[in-house]
């Protein structure tokens, strides 16, 4: 019995190394979003969503052309993130810009606002989909090369198209990282997350920072989708809200606000919701099963946030004002 | 001609009026002090300025331009800086950060230069980069340069502010309290620095400042606020002999006790 849990360890961690893959490139646009705005953009379960369902499209028009199913899921993924990035900006524009500019200080209109965003979004994706091939529950195609599975080490196997979401993350959050810590319109994100108004009076264009910031998580959680898509290949309109909450969760665990600790957060998220959900199998011997996994996810939150409310890297108030 | 022109100048708060019809014009060159007992209104007309506020009657002219009804960074673009009365550097970043910050808006770049690191990327980087260590150098700051900002002691971070602000090549610099909370000697460092600014750097300078001696000793020109109006106006010797400016500062009665 614990011979076979242990024999099964590494699996599961890589399982949840998936998972947790996922999770952080949706928790990033959380977070970047709440650290230049002080806003839970809910509506970004809702990008991630239009991400998966913009990947399936390029499926669909573009996968008969293409006979590289590694090149495919790469222009996939460039076009969720393109479709995703311009979706959170114009999210931006059209729900969140106008009501700041009405300078209501008011958090919990635009918080309403975000929900209602997502709601909008859910229906209106199915009754595209509907319209355009009657029926809006979709799946990502399997190909045989992308499931092709490698021996590694420890027992573990892995399939190609993990090995693709995990480089293509790892790739995705150093670009990240270098563009927040080096380049221009990273230190004028920074600058305008500590001190939006002094940010201004030393002439970054806030409005231009803020729609970059849309653009930039709208992008990842785009790419999110397309991860999300060839893991777990079923979609639909509405499955965004869980992975999304998830996410949302991770932002929160590592320190909302900090980029890494989204990365961080969401790693830790899907592994221990992972672990959890196989051990509690075994330990009860089936009677709790894979489908509480995510109490044992959000009984950590609650636990972690007991004990360290500003997250695992977030830091104590006072910082931000 | 008068490189800032404020004319006729009005902010309310609700039923307070902050600042209240008032006008002056500053000199290109000039080193010009706002003075006034606390609640005045300086800060005010300062935020109006830089267009943290929008006036509700009057405007600001700088260099012949209307500069009232454009958004802060619009502002700085047009060479406006300024330092706060609170010190507000961008605490999690470095001292060297934050000056790169100031620069945003005079870096000349585009997305695809950025994108495929161009020549003209490279170029731009680089010159702000030697500027950015040129002018923590001009403020004594270039040994601290990639500590946070926000660990540097007091006296420093009023330094970093300045050199912040002349990143971004101000011809007009706005300095709110500057010698706020600093001990003699380092008033004194500040009274030269402000010269400095004005003499190697050609930058008018105006400034809000509680500590007299400075205000008296480096001043061209001086406006006295009191309750959002202006009560005087002239040189610092001049000013400091009006009646209503005693007033002001030491109260009614204070006059008599004088004479």
């Amino acid at each position: 019995m614990s011979d076979a849990l242990i024999e099964l360890l590494p699996s599961v961690l890589l399982e949840g190394l998936l998972l947790g893959c996922v999770y952080a490139m949706i928790a990033l646009g959380y977070t970047m979003v709440y650290g230049v705005l002080g806003l839970i953009n809910f509506a970004h379960s809702e990008v991630f969503m239009v991400g998966a369902v913009a990947g399936i499209e390029v499926y669909r028009y573009v996968g008969p052309h293409i006979d590289n199913p590694y090149a495919l899921a790469v222009v996939a993924m460039l076009v969720a993130a393109g479709v995703s990035g311009g979706l959170a900006v114009a999210i931006e524009r059209l729900a969140y810009r106008p009501l700041r500019k009405r300078g209501s200080t008011n958090r919990l209109v635009p918080l309403i606002t975000a929900i209602g965003v997502s709601f909008f979004l859910q229906d209106f994706v199915r009754l595209i989909e509907g319209l355009w091939h009657g029926e809006f529950y979709m799946n990502y195609p399997a190909d045989a090369r992308m499931e092709a599975v490698h021996e590694l080490p420890l027992g573990m196997t892995i399939q190609t198209k993990s090995i693709i979401v995990i480089v293509v993350t790892a790739a995705m959050l150093l670009g990240l990282d270098h563009l927040v810590r080096r380049t221009r319109l990273g230190k004028a994100i920074r600058a305008v997350a500590q001190d939006l108004q002094t940010a201004s009076l030393m002439g970054i264009d806030p409005d231009r920072i803020i729609a970059r910031t849309f653009l930039i998580g709208g992008a990842l959680g785009g790419v999110a989708g397309v991860m999300f898509g060839l893991l777990y290949s079923q979609i639909n309109p509405f499955v965004g809200f869980v992975p999304g909450v998830k996410a949302f969760t991770a932002a929160v665990l590592g320190g909302i606000g900090n980029i890494y600790g989204a990365m961080l957060g969401g790693l830790v998220l899907g592994t221990v919701e992972t672990l959890g959900g196989t051990y509690l199998f075994f330990l009860t011997e089936g009677a709790i099963g894979n489908e509480y996994k995510d109490v044992v996810a959000f009984l950590i939150l609650v636990l972690l946030l007991l004990f360290r409310p500003q997250g695992l890297l977030g830091r104590t108030q006072g910082d931000k004002v | 001609m008068a490189i800032l022109d404020v004319q006729n100048l009005t902010k309310r708060f609700g039923g307070l009026v902050a600042v209240n019809e008032v006008s002056f014009g500053v000199e290109a060159g000039q080193i010009f002090s706002l003075i006034g007992p606390n609640g005045a209104g300086k800060t005010t007309l300062f935020n109006v300025l830089t267009g943290v506020y929008r006036p509700e009657g009057g405007r600001v002219l700088y260099k012949g331009k209307r500069l009232s009804g454009l958004p802060p960074e619009r502002i700085a673009h047009r060479g406006v800086a300024r330092t706060f009365q609170n010190i507000r550097l961008f605490g999690a970043m470095t001292v060297y950060e934050n000056v790169l910050v100031g620069q945003h808006p005079s870096i000349r770049y585009n997305y695809l230069d950025a994108i495929f690191r161009t020549f003209r990327y490279f170029r731009a980087e680089k010159k702000a980069r030697v500027r950015a260590h040129e002018l923590l150098e001009y403020l004594g700051l270039n040994d601290r340069a990639f500590e946070l900002a926000r660990n540097l002691p007091y006296g420093a971070q009023r330094r970093l502010e300045i050199a912040r602000a002349l990143a971004l090549r101000p011809s007009l610099l706005l300095l709110d309290e500057p010698a706020a909370g600093m001990n003699p000697q380092e008033t004194d460092e500040v009274k030269h620095l402000i010269r400095r600014l004005r003499d190697d750097l050609h930058i008018t300078v105006v400034l809000i400042e509680h500590h007299m001696k400075v205000v008296m000793e480096i001043s061209d020109r001086v406006v006295v606020l009191d309750h959002g109006r202006k009560i005087a106006e002239g040189r610092p010797a001049d000013v400091r002999k009006v009646p209503a400016v005693i007033e002001a500062y030491l109260g009614k009665g204070a006059l008599e006790m004088i004479a």
